[in-house]
Protein backbone atom coordinates (compact mmCIF):
# COMPACT_ATOMS: atom_id res chain seq x y z
CA UNK A 1 0.00 0.00 0.00
CA UNK A 2 1.53 3.26 -1.20
CA UNK A 3 3.53 3.56 -4.41
CA UNK A 4 5.94 6.28 -3.40
CA UNK A 5 9.71 5.96 -3.71
CA UNK A 6 9.95 3.33 -0.99
CA UNK A 7 6.76 1.49 -1.96
CA UNK A 8 7.70 1.25 -5.63
CA UNK A 9 11.21 0.05 -4.76
CA UNK A 10 9.93 -2.60 -2.35
CA UNK A 11 7.31 -3.77 -4.87
CA UNK A 12 9.89 -3.91 -7.67
CA UNK A 13 12.35 -5.93 -5.63
CA UNK A 14 9.80 -8.41 -4.27
CA UNK A 15 8.43 -8.88 -7.79
CA UNK A 16 11.95 -9.50 -9.13
CA UNK A 17 12.46 -12.07 -6.35
CA UNK A 18 9.46 -14.01 -7.68
CA UNK A 19 6.72 -13.01 -5.23
CA UNK A 20 3.15 -12.24 -6.32
CA UNK A 21 2.85 -8.52 -5.68
CA UNK A 22 -0.16 -6.18 -5.82
CA UNK A 23 0.50 -2.49 -5.23
CA UNK A 24 -2.26 -0.05 -4.18
CA UNK A 25 -2.18 3.72 -4.58
CA UNK A 26 -4.81 6.46 -4.72
CA UNK A 27 -3.07 8.02 -7.71
CA UNK A 28 -2.38 6.03 -10.90
CA UNK A 29 0.43 8.50 -11.74
CA UNK A 30 2.35 7.01 -8.80
CA UNK A 31 2.66 3.69 -10.66
CA UNK A 32 5.11 5.39 -13.05
CA UNK A 33 7.70 5.03 -10.29
CA UNK A 34 7.62 1.23 -10.66
CA UNK A 35 10.50 -0.32 -12.59
CA UNK A 36 9.69 -1.19 -16.22
CA UNK A 37 10.16 -4.85 -15.44
CA UNK A 38 7.42 -4.86 -12.75
CA UNK A 39 5.10 -7.78 -13.49
CA UNK A 40 2.69 -7.46 -10.54
CA UNK A 41 -0.77 -5.92 -10.25
CA UNK A 42 -1.42 -2.18 -9.95
CA UNK A 43 -4.64 -1.24 -8.18
CA UNK A 44 -6.01 2.27 -7.80
CA UNK A 45 -7.82 2.77 -4.49
CA UNK A 46 -7.61 3.55 -0.82
CA UNK A 47 -5.96 1.00 1.43
CA UNK A 48 -8.26 1.99 4.29
CA UNK A 49 -11.30 0.90 2.28
CA UNK A 50 -12.00 -2.78 2.93
CA UNK A 51 -13.36 -3.20 -0.59
CA UNK A 52 -10.04 -2.09 -2.08
CA UNK A 53 -8.18 -4.52 0.17
CA UNK A 54 -10.48 -7.37 -0.89
CA UNK A 55 -10.03 -6.44 -4.56
CA UNK A 56 -6.28 -6.51 -3.98
CA UNK A 57 -6.60 -10.08 -2.72
CA UNK A 58 -6.00 -9.44 0.98
CA UNK A 59 -7.90 -12.62 1.86
CA UNK A 60 -5.27 -14.75 0.12
CA UNK A 61 -2.28 -12.57 1.05
CA UNK A 62 0.59 -13.89 3.16
CA UNK A 63 1.91 -10.42 3.89
CA UNK A 64 0.79 -6.78 3.86
CA UNK A 65 3.01 -3.71 4.03
CA UNK A 66 1.79 -0.13 4.49
CA UNK A 67 4.13 2.55 3.13
CA UNK A 68 2.04 5.68 2.50
CA UNK A 69 3.06 9.09 3.85
CA UNK A 70 0.29 8.99 6.46
CA UNK A 71 1.06 7.26 9.76
CA UNK A 72 -2.60 6.98 10.67
CA UNK A 73 -3.62 5.61 7.29
CA UNK A 74 -0.82 3.04 7.48
CA UNK A 75 -1.85 2.03 10.99
CA UNK A 76 -5.54 1.75 10.14
CA UNK A 77 -4.97 -0.28 6.95
CA UNK A 78 -2.53 -2.57 8.74
CA UNK A 79 -4.99 -3.24 11.54
CA UNK A 80 -7.67 -4.03 8.93
CA UNK A 81 -5.32 -6.50 7.24
CA UNK A 82 -4.38 -8.10 10.55
CA UNK A 83 -7.65 -8.10 12.48
CA UNK A 84 -10.35 -8.23 9.79
CA UNK A 85 -8.53 -10.36 7.22
CA UNK A 86 -6.05 -12.30 9.38
CA UNK A 87 -3.01 -11.60 7.20
CA UNK A 88 -0.13 -13.31 8.96
CA UNK A 89 2.66 -10.81 8.40
CA UNK A 90 1.81 -7.12 8.58
CA UNK A 91 4.52 -4.48 8.35
CA UNK A 92 3.81 -0.79 8.95
CA UNK A 93 5.89 2.33 8.39
CA UNK A 94 5.21 4.88 11.13
CA UNK A 95 7.21 8.13 11.03
CA UNK A 96 6.32 9.04 14.62
CA UNK A 97 8.64 6.88 16.78
CA UNK A 98 6.24 6.93 19.74
CA UNK A 99 3.30 5.67 17.71
CA UNK A 100 5.61 3.08 16.09
CA UNK A 101 6.52 1.83 19.56
CA UNK A 102 2.91 1.74 20.77
CA UNK A 103 1.61 -0.25 17.81
CA UNK A 104 4.63 -2.55 18.04
CA UNK A 105 3.35 -3.42 21.52
CA UNK A 106 -0.15 -3.89 20.04
CA UNK A 107 1.12 -6.58 17.69
CA UNK A 108 2.03 -4.83 14.43
CA UNK A 109 5.53 -5.09 13.02
CA UNK A 110 6.33 -1.36 12.85
CA UNK A 111 9.44 0.58 11.94
CA UNK A 112 10.11 4.30 12.23
CA UNK A 113 12.21 5.93 9.48
CA UNK A 114 12.60 8.93 11.80
CA UNK A 115 14.30 6.86 14.49
CA UNK A 116 16.40 4.97 11.92
CA UNK A 117 17.54 8.21 10.24
CA UNK A 118 18.36 9.80 13.59
CA UNK A 119 20.44 6.77 14.58
CA UNK A 120 22.26 6.81 11.24
CA UNK A 121 22.89 10.56 11.48
CA UNK A 122 24.35 10.26 14.96
CA UNK A 123 26.51 7.29 13.98
CA UNK A 124 27.84 9.17 10.94
CA UNK A 125 28.49 12.24 13.05
CA UNK A 126 30.45 10.30 15.63
CA UNK A 127 32.32 8.31 13.00
CA UNK A 128 30.75 5.00 13.96
CA UNK A 129 29.76 2.69 11.16
CA UNK B 1 -15.25 15.85 34.13
CA UNK B 2 -12.50 16.57 31.58
CA UNK B 3 -13.59 15.99 27.98
CA UNK B 4 -11.24 16.27 25.01
CA UNK B 5 -12.77 16.70 21.57
CA UNK B 6 -10.49 16.02 18.61
CA UNK B 7 -11.52 17.70 15.38
CA UNK B 8 -13.10 21.16 15.33
CA UNK B 9 -15.17 20.82 12.19
CA UNK B 10 -18.90 21.39 12.37
CA UNK B 11 -19.44 18.31 14.54
CA UNK B 12 -16.62 19.02 17.01
CA UNK B 13 -17.37 22.71 17.22
CA UNK B 14 -21.09 22.16 17.81
CA UNK B 15 -20.34 19.48 20.39
CA UNK B 16 -17.89 21.73 22.25
CA UNK B 17 -20.42 24.57 22.47
CA UNK B 18 -23.09 22.16 23.68
CA UNK B 19 -20.90 20.56 26.35
CA UNK B 20 -19.38 23.89 27.38
CA UNK B 21 -22.74 25.09 28.69
CA UNK B 22 -22.60 22.36 31.38
CA UNK B 23 -20.90 23.79 34.42
CA UNK B 24 -19.40 20.41 35.42
CA UNK B 25 -17.52 19.83 32.19
CA UNK B 26 -14.04 21.01 31.38
CA UNK B 27 -13.76 20.98 27.60
CA UNK B 28 -10.76 21.12 25.29
CA UNK B 29 -11.23 21.27 21.53
CA UNK B 30 -8.26 20.14 19.42
CA UNK B 31 -7.84 21.24 15.80
CA UNK B 32 -5.06 20.15 13.48
CA UNK B 33 -5.49 22.96 10.93
CA UNK B 34 -3.66 26.03 12.21
CA UNK B 35 -5.84 28.59 10.44
CA UNK B 36 -9.06 27.02 11.66
CA UNK B 37 -7.65 26.68 15.20
CA UNK B 38 -6.63 30.36 15.31
CA UNK B 39 -10.01 31.47 14.05
CA UNK B 40 -11.73 29.43 16.76
CA UNK B 41 -9.35 30.72 19.44
CA UNK B 42 -10.49 34.26 18.62
CA UNK B 43 -14.01 33.13 19.35
CA UNK B 44 -13.58 30.53 22.09
CA UNK B 45 -10.30 31.51 23.74
CA UNK B 46 -8.38 28.75 25.47
CA UNK B 47 -11.15 26.25 24.86
CA UNK B 48 -9.47 25.51 21.51
CA UNK B 49 -5.88 24.44 20.88
CA UNK B 50 -3.92 23.77 17.70
CA UNK B 51 -2.34 20.31 17.49
CA UNK B 52 -2.37 16.77 16.13
CA UNK B 53 -4.71 14.72 18.29
CA UNK B 54 -3.02 11.47 17.26
CA UNK B 55 0.47 12.51 18.32
CA UNK B 56 1.66 11.15 21.65
CA UNK B 57 3.75 14.18 22.68
CA UNK B 58 0.99 16.63 21.89
CA UNK B 59 -1.61 14.58 23.74
CA UNK B 60 0.70 14.48 26.74
CA UNK B 61 0.99 18.28 26.69
CA UNK B 62 -2.79 18.68 26.97
CA UNK B 63 -2.99 16.26 29.88
CA UNK B 64 -4.89 13.50 28.13
CA UNK B 65 -4.14 11.03 30.92
CA UNK B 66 -6.50 12.88 33.23
CA UNK B 67 -9.25 13.05 30.58
CA UNK B 68 -12.43 11.17 31.44
CA UNK B 69 -13.54 10.99 27.82
CA UNK B 70 -11.83 11.46 24.46
CA UNK B 71 -14.16 12.09 21.53
CA UNK B 72 -12.64 11.95 18.03
CA UNK B 73 -14.88 13.53 15.40
CA UNK B 74 -12.67 14.52 12.48
CA UNK B 75 -13.75 13.79 8.91
CA UNK B 76 -10.99 11.17 8.61
CA UNK B 77 -11.70 7.72 10.04
CA UNK B 78 -8.03 6.80 10.32
CA UNK B 79 -7.46 9.90 12.46
CA UNK B 80 -10.41 9.10 14.71
CA UNK B 81 -9.33 5.50 15.16
CA UNK B 82 -5.71 6.27 16.01
CA UNK B 83 -6.62 9.18 18.32
CA UNK B 84 -8.86 6.87 20.37
CA UNK B 85 -6.34 4.02 20.40
CA UNK B 86 -3.46 6.27 21.49
CA UNK B 87 -5.63 7.81 24.24
CA UNK B 88 -6.60 4.33 25.44
CA UNK B 89 -3.33 2.48 25.21
CA UNK B 90 -0.74 5.17 25.87
CA UNK B 91 -2.69 7.21 28.42
CA UNK B 92 -5.21 4.81 29.94
CA UNK B 93 -8.30 6.82 28.97
CA UNK B 94 -11.15 4.41 29.55
CA UNK B 95 -13.92 6.11 27.55
CA UNK B 96 -13.31 6.86 23.89
CA UNK B 97 -15.93 7.77 21.34
CA UNK B 98 -15.19 7.82 17.62
CA UNK B 99 -17.12 9.26 14.74
CA UNK B 100 -17.21 6.76 11.89
CA UNK B 101 -17.56 8.58 8.57
CA UNK B 102 -17.72 5.41 6.51
CA UNK B 103 -20.26 3.08 8.17
CA UNK B 104 -18.35 0.11 6.75
CA UNK B 105 -15.62 0.89 9.31
CA UNK B 106 -17.86 0.38 12.35
CA UNK B 107 -16.96 -3.29 12.63
CA UNK B 108 -13.22 -2.53 12.57
CA UNK B 109 -13.54 0.11 15.29
CA UNK B 110 -15.50 -2.29 17.49
CA UNK B 111 -13.07 -5.13 16.85
CA UNK B 112 -10.26 -2.83 17.95
CA UNK B 113 -11.98 -1.96 21.21
CA UNK B 114 -13.25 1.58 20.61
CA UNK B 115 -16.02 1.72 23.18
CA UNK B 116 -18.56 3.80 21.26
CA UNK B 117 -18.88 4.70 17.63
CA UNK B 118 -21.20 7.25 16.10
CA UNK B 119 -22.08 7.03 12.44
CA UNK B 120 -24.34 9.63 10.88
CA UNK B 121 -25.02 7.39 7.88
CA UNK B 122 -26.08 4.46 10.07
CA UNK B 123 -28.26 6.69 12.23
CA UNK B 124 -30.05 8.08 9.20
CA UNK B 125 -30.51 4.58 7.78
CA UNK B 126 -31.95 3.30 11.06
CA UNK B 127 -34.33 6.24 11.04
CA UNK B 128 -35.42 5.46 7.48
CA UNK B 129 -35.90 1.81 8.40
CA UNK B 130 -38.00 2.76 11.42
CA UNK B 131 -40.18 5.01 9.30
CA UNK B 132 -40.94 2.49 6.60
CA UNK B 133 -44.53 1.34 7.14
CA UNK B 134 -43.98 -2.31 6.25
CA UNK B 135 -40.79 -2.57 8.27
CA UNK B 136 -40.87 -5.62 10.51
CA UNK B 137 -37.60 -5.18 12.38
CA UNK B 138 -36.35 -2.06 14.16
CA UNK B 139 -33.12 -2.06 16.19
CA UNK B 140 -33.73 0.01 19.34
CA UNK B 141 -30.55 -0.23 21.35
CA UNK B 142 -27.14 -1.85 20.97
CA UNK B 143 -25.40 -3.07 24.11
CA UNK B 144 -21.87 -3.17 22.79
CA UNK B 145 -20.12 -4.77 25.75
CA UNK B 146 -22.36 -7.86 25.75
CA UNK B 147 -22.97 -8.05 22.00
CA UNK B 148 -26.70 -7.92 22.64
CA UNK B 149 -29.32 -5.65 21.16
CA UNK B 150 -32.87 -4.70 21.97
CA UNK B 151 -35.13 -4.88 18.93
CA UNK B 152 -38.71 -4.13 18.05
CA UNK B 153 -40.31 -6.72 15.77
CA UNK B 154 -43.66 -6.61 14.01
CA UNK B 155 -45.17 -10.00 13.34
CA UNK B 156 -46.24 -10.00 9.69
CA UNK B 157 -49.18 -11.97 8.33
CA UNK B 158 -48.23 -15.51 7.25
CA UNK B 159 -44.75 -15.13 8.77
CA UNK B 160 -43.20 -18.11 10.54
CA UNK B 161 -43.89 -16.51 13.93
CA UNK B 162 -47.61 -15.90 13.32
CA UNK B 163 -50.15 -18.22 14.98
CA UNK B 164 -47.46 -20.29 16.69
CA UNK B 165 -47.03 -20.83 20.44
CA UNK B 166 -43.69 -19.44 21.62
CA UNK B 167 -42.47 -22.83 22.81
CA UNK B 168 -42.89 -24.20 19.26
CA UNK B 169 -41.13 -21.25 17.67
CA UNK B 170 -37.61 -21.89 16.43
CA UNK B 171 -35.95 -19.01 18.30
CA UNK B 172 -32.17 -18.54 18.23
CA UNK B 173 -30.60 -19.62 21.56
CA UNK B 174 -29.54 -16.11 22.49
CA UNK B 175 -32.96 -14.52 21.84
CA UNK B 176 -35.37 -13.67 24.64
CA UNK B 177 -38.81 -12.24 23.91
CA UNK B 178 -39.42 -9.79 26.75
CA UNK B 179 -42.72 -8.24 25.85
CA UNK B 180 -45.61 -8.86 23.45
CA UNK B 181 -47.84 -5.92 22.57
CA UNK B 182 -51.23 -6.62 20.95
CA UNK B 183 -53.16 -3.43 20.26
CA UNK B 184 -53.06 -1.50 23.52
CA UNK B 185 -52.46 -4.63 25.65
CA UNK B 186 -48.96 -5.64 26.60
CA UNK B 187 -47.91 -8.80 28.41
CA UNK B 188 -44.83 -10.74 29.40
CA UNK B 189 -45.12 -13.91 27.36
CA UNK B 190 -44.63 -17.54 28.38
CA UNK B 191 -44.33 -20.71 26.35
CA UNK B 192 -48.10 -20.85 25.79
CA UNK B 193 -48.31 -17.36 24.32
CA UNK B 194 -49.42 -17.51 20.69
CA UNK B 195 -48.18 -14.65 18.53
CA UNK B 196 -50.68 -13.06 16.15
CA UNK B 197 -50.03 -11.14 12.96
CA UNK B 198 -49.88 -7.47 13.91
CA UNK B 199 -48.33 -8.15 17.35
CA UNK B 200 -45.33 -6.13 18.29
CA UNK B 201 -42.49 -7.86 20.14
CA UNK B 202 -39.69 -6.35 22.17
CA UNK B 203 -36.82 -8.83 22.28
CA UNK B 204 -33.25 -8.98 23.53
CA UNK B 205 -31.11 -10.84 21.01
CA UNK B 206 -27.46 -11.52 20.19
CA UNK B 207 -26.33 -9.33 17.30
CA UNK B 208 -25.49 -12.45 15.29
CA UNK B 209 -29.12 -13.56 15.50
CA UNK B 210 -30.44 -10.51 13.70
CA UNK B 211 -30.92 -12.26 10.31
CA UNK B 212 -32.67 -15.25 11.95
CA UNK B 213 -35.06 -12.96 13.85
CA UNK B 214 -35.84 -10.91 10.74
CA UNK B 215 -36.64 -14.15 8.97
CA UNK B 216 -39.07 -15.27 11.69
CA UNK B 217 -41.36 -12.25 11.48
CA UNK B 218 -40.98 -11.50 7.78
CA UNK B 219 -44.00 -11.81 5.55
CA UNK B 220 -43.30 -14.18 2.65
CA UNK B 221 -44.16 -11.24 0.33
CA UNK B 222 -41.64 -8.83 1.85
CA UNK B 223 -38.30 -8.87 0.06
CA UNK B 224 -35.31 -9.67 2.25
CA UNK B 225 -32.97 -6.77 2.70
CA UNK B 226 -30.15 -5.83 4.97
CA UNK B 227 -28.68 -2.49 5.95
CA UNK B 228 -25.38 -3.70 4.51
CA UNK B 229 -26.97 -4.18 1.10
CA UNK B 230 -28.42 -0.68 1.16
CA UNK B 231 -24.96 0.69 1.86
CA UNK B 232 -23.24 -1.13 -1.01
Amino acid sequence: MGCGRVGSTVAGRLDADGHDVTIIDLDTQAFRRLPGSFGGERLRGSGIDDRTLVAAGVREADAFIALTQGDNRNLMASQMAKHLFNVETVVTRVYDPLRAELYGRLGLRTFSPTRISADLAIDALLGRS
Amino acid sequence: MYIIIIGAGNVGYGLALELYSHADYEILLVENDRGRAEMLRDELGELCVHGDGTEVTFLESIGVSRADVVIAVTGDDSHNLIACQVAQHSFGVSRTIARVNNPRNERLFQTLGIESTVSAASAVLAQIEADLPAQSFIPLLRLRASGLEVVDLHVQPRSRAADVALRDLDLPDDAVISLVVSGDQSRVPDGDTVLQAGDEIIAVIGQESEPAMRELVRSPDEPQREIDEVLQ
